[in-house]
């Protein structure tokens, strides 16, 4: 089980710090059941190479994995810490969420922020001031994304469908992309890496469309050829190229 | 060339610390949108000499802020519609410069989408002002001119803009202020007469809009940016707007998303179908879900199923992917004979049934054969010898590769166990997600949905389908629920508590009936739902559900000061107690009420047995102890109280005594019981004896108390006589 373990997910993985180069941000956020395994997984990676980020879970609950299939650990988003999972679970069972990776998870998750959040309680737009610990949370102050990734179809399915509950009062333009993620520890790194690789590259468009020269916009016409937004398609599609194990879907939906 | 004061990262840095400013306390806008204004001006006015890169670098960062401010939700809707009206202006001279730069544009036109229902709602209350409403038509004019020819981000951010124009400007829902938004701004609102505004024309303007918008979902070739984008802003619409439901509905069923989709389809064009696909569809599935009784829940249903079948034709190679590789174990037979150099004559398949999940005895685990009798045939009844001559002779002739396969097979069983093993330890491969979270999640309420799911897992399940590799016993036995753990007295007691609490609530919440009607004698008590059909109930509760079946201690009947059990009726009687005190004046008929419900109740204890335990005294003398120290000299609540209240006894007129004490109370106090005099025949020697104890005690008392008792003592004033001749020596005067 040692060996096993050591090999397992999270902490263990060095963390890809990259320096900051500055220059234009995207912001993302991401989005998985639980807000535990892989969007925190990809929440560090994103924060750790410099974006602005911030992550939710679209389950009704928390559930972690308990002593059986029928004997789920379950808690309350915006109202438990990771950290006070972290000492519930370890005084439990140690042995038993040590050799499952929930504690080393839920170590890592606790390094990134306080607690999991539900997505359909972000009230979006809100500033999350409060938040200034969070890991990537410089940039996302003013409480919006322009990308979210969900881990699963039917996150993606919850978070465009609350979209059309919300009404879309805000006006804000939002990519949301699902890239299909087994939920495991295994799984969740190398999903983890795909989603970087594809906000790199949305990124990479991203800011070339803002260092095109000003003078050389006609109101649109030559402009047009390199457009961030219209790019995303051609974007995704040529990640999934890279990533055929990553199954991706998209849309452009409003906050 | 001069250098600016300022570089444009110390500009922008100061204009983050201002933003930091108003996202902490949204009350800054006003004065930091002031002084923000002049720096991202477009013409540049504050800096001329700042590069043309530098001047787009801060338009970009004033555009977004604007659009920010003008979306945010922790700004109140009449402060937003303050401040808009100081940013069109720019707003105008920004959209109509032919060279703005896009990110400018994009977020200049979200702003606008923003700020348009709030102008419009400015206009319909303040006709007077022209200028705004005409900078805002301009505004308008360009973001519908720029809609065809812009940038694809652009042009989607025009469509948000068409969509707030059509939901301002379509009749909506009854302005109800209780229900919904209180910004909420719609055509209905606008007065007939508006010297600005023409319903007719606004509304005719909306629908041209409206056209325009679906009019994408009619194009050959569609962009998957802009008609997700439509897609997506449409729900609102949908929702809100019923009278256009119908037409936007309409159009989207004769859409076909996958029309482009004829191969060969490059990867960023299956991106798109794949994507407009499924936006469609989730749109039109959150109609029905939202409304199943809609008129076109038949034909979406129709189409969501049409659609999903052709797109898993088109998708299906592609999903096929998903599926883990091939196992190459080396014992597939078809591998093994391209390996091998000459090749071996055909050896018949032998097929070796893996296990059906569960535990297996080690005689099925050998077992290689699928037909039932033979299976059923027990060996060890043959002679021994007889088994080794078989045995031998089959070896003989058996095909070495049979032989090979069946050992094979029986080690993939092998396999098999340990893999249902290794699978629990692993725990960088263990499935994290409890999937039982289907609480938000309806799957079975759409056919399509769940046909999707059965081939999403279709999809990653292994391809061959004979290794079955399943948890050992999962398979569904009878499962019973065990009975919920047996509940303690206390808690029981503490669950009645908050029922009880919530009656309460429930209570306070209705209004008191605006005028009594006199039900009769017949009436059902409990029956018409208002405060007083709960105050029955409660008083009922309290006294009769448990009464004759409380302890007694000893053989004392009424127990009048000892410990009370705490029973859900002693809880009840308590939360009553207290509700009657919070508002004395008011509640006092609830206070009667209850305790001629505790009166009858004892009454009716005391004729089925002899050893009851009974509540009424008690509780009186509770309620009026509560009240006696508030009480005001004008007060008419306890002559009311005394006189309702079913039984007195001589502990109760003892209270009412002690209150001469006060003089303020003796007038009170003695018009109490001068009432019961006059009014309770059958309490009237019992009050009279009051008064006269009164008159004996409080001296202050003395004129009054004299008064009534001429009256209505007979024989009285004779002996106030005498003793007056007495007092008059020791020099008190009793003026009768």
């Amino acid at each position: 089980m040692a060996q096993i373990q050591s090999k397992g997910a999270n902490g263990t993985a060095p963390g890809g710090q990259r320096t900051d180069e500055g220059g234009f941000k995207l912001k993302f956020c991401t989005v998985c059941a639980s807000n535990n395994n892989r969007s925190m997984e990809s929440h560090l990676r994103l924060a750790a190479a410099n974006y602005p980020v911030i992550s939710f879970g679209t389950g009704s609950l928390v559930r972690l994995p308990g002593p059986s299939i029928t004997q789920p650990n379950v808690y309350q988003f915006n109202k438990t810490s990771y950290d006070s999972m972290y000492k519930e679970l370890d005084a439990k069972d140690h042995r038993l969420y040590t050799a499952n990776g929930i504690l080393n998870m839920l170590g890592r998750n606790r390094d990134v922020k306080w607690g999991p959040e539900r997505w359909q309680d972000w009230r979006v737009g809100v500033p999350r001031l409060e938040h200034a610990k969070d890991q990537g949370s410089q940039g996302v102050e003013g409480g919006v994304v322009d990308v979210v990734i969900t881990c699963e179809e039917r996150c993606w399915d919850a978070v465009v469908d609350d979209l059309f509950n919300r009404g879309s009062p805000l006006n804000r333009p939002v990519h949301v992309i699902n890239v299909d993620i087994k939920d495991n520890h295994e799984e969740a790194l190398v999903g983890g890496r795909g989603i970087l690789d594809l906000a790199d590259s949305l990124n990479k468009a991203a800011a070339e469309e803002r260092n095109l020269s000003p003078t050389a916009f006609d109101s649109g016409h030559t402009a047009s050829r390199a457009n961030f937004d219209e790019r995303v398609p051609e974007i995704i599609g040529e990640w999934q190229e890279r990533w055929p194990s990553l199954p991706a879907v998209w849309t452009l939906a409003w906050f | 060339m001069a250098t600016p004061a300022l570089s444009v990262e110390q500009q922008i840095k100061l204009l983050e610390d201002a933003r930091t400013l108003v996202l902490n306390d949204a009350n800054y806008y006003q004065q930091i949108l002031q002084g923000i204004l002049p720096i991202i001006d477009p013409v540049g006015r504050a800096e001329p000499q700042r590069s043309e890169a530098g001047k787009v670098e801060l338009r970009r960062w004033g555009a977004d802020f604007l659009a920010e401010t003008f979306a945010s939700p922790s700004v109140q809707a009449q402060q937003k519609e303050t401040l808009c009206l100081i940013i069109l202006e720019m707003l105008k001279t920004m959209i109509e410069n032919p060279s703005e730069d896009n990110a400018v544009i994009k977020s200049v036109v979200q702003t606008a989408a923003s700020i348009y229902p709030l102008v419009f709602r400015w206009i319909i209350n303040n006709s007077y002002d022209t200028s705004t409403w005409e900078r805002m038509q301009a505004i308008k004019t360009r973001i519908l001119r720029i809609w065809d020819t812009a940038a694809a981000g652009v042009r989607m951010c025009c469509i948000k803009f068409a969509q707030r124009v059509v939901l301002a400007q379509t009749v909506g829902p009854d302005a109800d202020p209780r229900r919904g938004d209180p910004m909420e701004v719609n055509l209905g609102m606008v007065p007939l007469n508006h010297p600005l505004l023409t319903p007719r024309n606004l509304e005719a303007e909306a629908s041209g809009l409206l056209d325009r918008m679906l009019s994408i979902f009619q194009e050959s070739i569609s962009d998957a940016v802009l008609v997700d984008a439509t897609l997506n802003s449409l729900s609102i619409l949908i929702r809100t707007r019923p009278q256009v439901a119908n037409r936007i509905l309409n159009v989207i069923l004769n859409f076909n998303p996958l029309k482009q989709a004829n191969s060969p389809m490059t990867p960023k064009l299956r991106v798109m179908v794949k994507s407009m696909e499924k936006t469609t569809r989730l749109l039109l599935v959150d109609v029905n879900k939202r409304d199943p009784q809609n008129p076109l829940a038949g034909r979406i249903q129709q189409y969501v199923e049409r659609m999903m079948r052709s797109r898993n034709e088109i998708f299906d190679e592609a999903s096929r992917k998903r599926g883990p590789p091939e196992p190459t174990n080396g014992l597939d037979a078809a591998k093994r004979q391209k390996l091998g150099g000459p090749v071996p004559a055909p050896v018949p398949k032998f097929h070796v049934p893996p296990l059906a999940p569960g535990p297996h005895t080690i005689a099925q685990l050998f077992t290689v054969t699928t037909d039932e009798g033979l299976k059923a045939f027990d060996v060890s009844l043959l002679n021994e010898d007889l088994v080794v001559k078989i045995g031998i002779s089959i070896l003989q002739k058996l095909n070495a590769d049979t032989l090979k396969q069946a050992v094979g097979g029986i080690r993939q069983r092998y396999d098999s166990l340990k893999a249902v093993q290794l699978e629990v330890l692993n725990p960088a491969t263990a499935p994290l997600g409890i999937e039982e979270d289907d609480d938000e999640y309806e799957p079975d309420f759409y056919g399509a949905e769940d046909t999707e799911q059965i081939l999403n897992k279709l999809d990653s399940a292994p391809s061959i389908v004979e290794k079955v590799i399943e948890a050992p016993d999962m398979a569904p036995t009878s499962f019973v629920l065990p009975p919920p753990p047996a509940m303690t007295t206390e808690e029981v007691a503490q669950i009645g508590q908050g029922t009880v609490t919530r009656v309460f609530g429930v209570m306070q919440t209705l209004e008191e009936p605006a005028k009594k009607t006199k039900a009769g004698l017949n009436r059902l008590a409990a029956s018409s739902c208002d405060r007083d059909d709960w105050i029955t109930i409660i008083t009922r509760l309290a006294t009769r559900s448990v009464a004759g079946l409380e302890e007694l201690d000893g053989n004392i009947k009424p127990e009048v000061n000892s410990v009370v059990p705490a029973s859900l009726s002693n809880t009840i009687r308590e939360s009553l107690h207290l509700y009657v005190l919070e508002d004395f004046r008011k509640r006092i008929d609830i206070a009667v009420a209850w305790l001629c419900e505790e009166w009858y109740n004892d009454k009716v204890q005391m004729k089925l047995g002899e050893e009851a335990v009974l509540h009424y005294e008690r509780w009186v003398v509770k309620v009026l102890d509560g009240i006696l120290p508030y009480l005001d000299g004008r007060d008419k609540v306890l002559t009311r109280f005394l006189s309702e209240i079913p039984s007195l006894s001589l502990e109760v007129l003892g209270r009412v005594k002690a209150l001469c004490r006060d003089p303020a109370m003796v007038n009170l106090a003695l018009t109490s019981l001068l009432y019961l005099v006059m009014m309770r025949p059958p309490v009237r020697e019992v009050a009279l004896d009051a008064v006269e104890d009164i008159w004996d005690t409080y001296d202050d008392a003395k004129p009054i108390a004299a008064k009534y008792l001429t009256k209505w003592r007979p024989g009285f004033a004779e002996r106030l006589k005498e003793g007056g001749e007495e007092k008059k020596t020791n020099g008190v005067a009793v003026p009768v």
